[in-house]
């Protein structure tokens, strides 16, 4: 059967085919869908599908199972495997059993990212194999060898999808064959117990191992020279897709080095391909990881090419690679000019960057706190999530992002360094789940005088809504009592611990009034659901506007705009939350 | 054929890729879309690529739609340059204020957007959101474009087969609703002709 699927679901559903039984993940765009469509396509319940509270604990989960022989799924993005990490590298040197596979997606650009880090270098660091695929159509073939390969050396495989495969569909040919097996069960060997003594031989083990998998790589079907002539262009990911649409476009002639299973390099493979071209230019998204295989295979050979790429700055060292750019690359490679797009006459548009919904409760909990420390010094330290988006104007409540769960900890940085500032931390609750709770430990056992704002939205809205340990749902239609995070603050010694609905404004503002004036660890809990699972038709009303513009420069809810001088509100993106009721000085919003 | 498709995010831009996708595939063929999912959903600027033709990648080089679908004025000007020479734009006349314009940081003026689309392409404008409205909900704007321009005869697709991925890619009871959208964006397109 033909079916158009989103390279996410493509990679669930060749998991599911391949006899995965277990999968975790922590969301993360761009891989958020994986593990969502498994549990779509999960109805009989056979696999156990998990949101963990972070990637380290949904890595662990995993291997845990590989131990026992059932074949394993993990999913995150790049950056959540930076957490991952610890558990990785030693994983490496235990080894597996059943098949284990790590899909983690890079977000080239970054278009939803905080960092344009390269996972292939995660496994050289880790002896790892990376299969780097091109579109859905080879995700869903890749993953299902990935599990063999796993198997096949007792490691831990790659997946590595960048946005672009994740977030494009393809039309999948799905088949019925679903490989099926027992799990074998534990079996106790002191190889699954990490000593020094241990990784000394297993490292000499993997070392060893290296060599045979790069064989196997240099004649693997994901790995193939294509074309011919003296230009050789090398691409992997999806711009190796973008490389072949320009060459059918234009009807050119390159000899073609795809490289799909890019770690250990396919030595064998780069060795011919070296020796057929004369000019060479390498094509790939992040980091020049190819290129670096190619300088490698030209020194171990012993010969000379020039090769064109990131290195020698032919090719710019961050962002996507466009057909565009890539079309103007090839013609500098080639000295040919292909195409002159027409000419248009020129508008200067808006920009319209993402912004809090109308409605959003993270905007009544940023102005809640804006209006209740108006005149302090005050400092705002953000984290990851829908509420980053507080830093733009008319907020401006964002004055740090690092990454997940570190708004609690540099404020405390901040406060020791400068004492007199009242130093706020804004942290959602899913994200207080995966990395909050050891941080906020910190504040309390070092005294710190902090004031953490929970933003409980009861949801993980930013990747689409992901349940975690607060909602009390699993991705296994199971209920589990839900974790309470005022409890959590409690039994971490804080006796400041409020909740407040940011709605209920003028209580709010009172609260955290208090909560700055209070000595040592204050967490004032904002509980509203996210707006976007809220169904209402409740709109505001708009009487006699004075014309003031009040309300749009303090709150700049997408619902109000101006209209012949006036503000009017927009009944299509309302929601009737009432908060720009608490800013007009002339009462006019019903 | 290659179809763009921009908007902002919430409108609805990755199912109506889906739903032509879809039809392409219950029509016999293969079909291929790119999408924007994650921190540009909430409020920015929105494309999504429908490729239904023979391509390696989802995605449509500048200069090389055949269509653009656009579900909001400014962002149907902003992705203009992806038309090929001559090719249809169908765009909602329906203006989102985008934050930035609306704190008065930058212009935004509907009469002048209009001349800049009509100069660079062939179009067709259409009052989506008051259409969408009508039908019963400000969300079904995707379906009455889609309905507008297979109206006009610029999708290569039956209206049979666009009705059956509707009925697959949407739910239950949003159907009938999306069907009406899609039934009152042909009829809309009834009486104008192709130039």
């Amino acid at each position: 059967m033909k079916e158009v699927l989103l390279g996410n679901a493509a990679i669930a559903l060749g998991a599911v085919m391949a006899g995965v039984k277990v999968v975790s993940g922590y969301p993360g765009t761009p891989s958020t869908e994986i593990l969502e469509s498994v549990a779509k396509f999960n109805k009989e319940g056979k696999i156990n599908v998990e949101w963990s509270t972070n990637e380290k604990a949904a890595l662990e989960v995993a291997a845990g199972a590989s131990y026992c022989g059932a074949r394993t799924m993990v999913t995150m993005k790049q950056v959540g495997l930076n957490v991952a990490s610890d558990p990785l590298m030693s994983l490496g040197i235990v080894g597996t059993k059943g098949g284990m596979v790590v899909v983690v997606a890079d977000d080239p650009g970054p278009i939803s990212s905080q960092t344009e880090q390269d996972t292939r270098h995660f496994g050289k660091y880790a002896n790892l194999p990376v299969l780097d695929p091109s579109s859905p159509e080879e995700a869903y073939e890749m993953i299902r060898y990935a599990f063999e390969l796993s198997e096949k050396i007792h490691l831990p495989v790659i997946l590595r999808p960048t946005t672009k495969v994740c977030h494009s569909s393809g039309t999948i040919e799905t088949d019925e064959n679903r490989y099926d097996y027992e799990i074998e069960g534990f079996v106790k060997s002191p190889d699954r117990v990490i000593f020094p003594s241990l990784t000394y031989r297993r490292h000499l083990e993997i070392e060893e191992q290296q060599k045979e998998i790069s064989d196997i790589f240099s004649d693997l079907s994901f790995n193939r020279i294509e074309g011919k002539g003296k230009y050789g262009i090398a691409a992997g990911g999806v711009t190796y897709a973008i490389v072949k649409d320009i060459i059918n476009t234009y009807n050119l002639e390159f000899t073609l080095l795809k490289v799909g299973a890019v770690f250990p390099a396919p030595d064998k493979l780069y060795d011919r391909f070296l020796d057929s071209v004369e000019e060479i230019l390498v094509l790939e998204e992040l980091d020049p990881a190819i290129e670096e295989q190619l300088y490698h295979r030209l020194a171990v050979n012993n010969i000379k090419r020039t090769i064109n790429g990131k290195m020698n700055g032919y090719v710019s060292p961050a962002g996507e690679l466009r057909f565009e750019n890539i079309l103007e690359i090839i013609e500098r490679f080639t000295g040919k000019e292909f195409k002159k797009n027409k000419q248009l006459s020129s508008i200067d548009l808006p920009r319209r960057s993402p912004v809090l919904c109308a409605g959003c409760p993270h905007r009544a909990s940023f102005y809640v706190v804006k209006t209740a420390m108006r005149g302090n010094k005050s400092l705002f330290c953000g984290d990851i999530g829908c509420y980053t988006l507080g830093y733009g104007k008319p907020l401006e409540m964002t004055d740090t992002c690092l990454c997940m769960g570190a708004g609690i900890t540099i404020a405390q940085g901040i406060k020791k360094a400068e004492p007199d500032t009242n130093v706020f931390a804004f942290i959602g609750d899913s994200t207080f789940f995966a990395s909050g709770m050891t941080g906020l430990a910190n504040a309390v056992y070092n005294n710190s005088n902090i004031n953490v704002m929970v933003l409980d939205n009861s949801t993980t809205a930013m990747t689409g809504h992901q349940p975690h340990p607060g909602t009390g749902k699993t991705m296994m239609d199971t209920v589990s009592p839900e974790i309470e995070i005022s409890k959590i603050a409690r039994a971490l010694n804080i006796d400041f611990v409020e909740r407040v609905n940011p709605f209920d404004f003028t209580r709010a503002v009172i609260v955290v009034e208090e909560a700055a004036r209070y000595e040592g660890v204050s967490v004032v809990i904002f509980e509203a659901p996210c707006v976007a699972l809220l169904k209402t038709d409740q709109v505001c009303e708009i009487e006699n506007c004075t014309g003031c513009k009040k309300c749009i420069r303090e709150i700049g809810c997408p619902a109000l705009y101006i209209k012949e001088g006036k503000v009017e509100i927009d009944d299509d993106l309302c929601t009737g939350c009432g908060l720009c009721k608490n800013v007009c000085p002339a009462e006019c919003i019903k | 054929m290659d179809i763009l498709i921009s908007g902002v995010g919430g409108q609805g831009t990755v199912l109506a890729s889906k739903v032509l996708a879809d039809s392409r595939v219950i029509e016999g063929g293969r079909a291929r879309t790119g999408e924007t999912i994650g921190m540009s959903q909430r409020g920015g600027s929105v494309i999504s690529h429908v490729r239904t033709g023979e391509s390696y990648s989802a995605f449509i080089p500048v200069g090389g739609a055949d269509l653009l679908l656009s579900f909001e004025l400014i962002e149907g000007a902003r992705n203009i340059s992806y038309l090929k020479e001559g090719a249809h734009a169908v765009i909602n006349t329906a203006l989102i204020n985008p934050v930035s314009a609306i704190l008065g940081k930058e212009s935004c003026d509907k009469e002048e957007i209009m001349e800049y689309i009509s100069a660079n392409s062939n179009v067709f404008f259409i009052d989506a959101s008051k259409l969408a409205r009508e039908a019963g909900a400000i969300r079904v704007v995707n379906t009455i474009l889609i309905g507008f321009a297979y109206g006009l005869g610029l999708l290569d697709l039956s209206g049979e087969s666009i009705e059956k991925s509707m009925s697959k890619n949407i739910r239950a009871e949003y159907l009938d609703l999306n069907l009406k959208a899609f039934r009152s964006g042909i009829k809309s397109a009834e009486g104008v002709h192709l130039n």
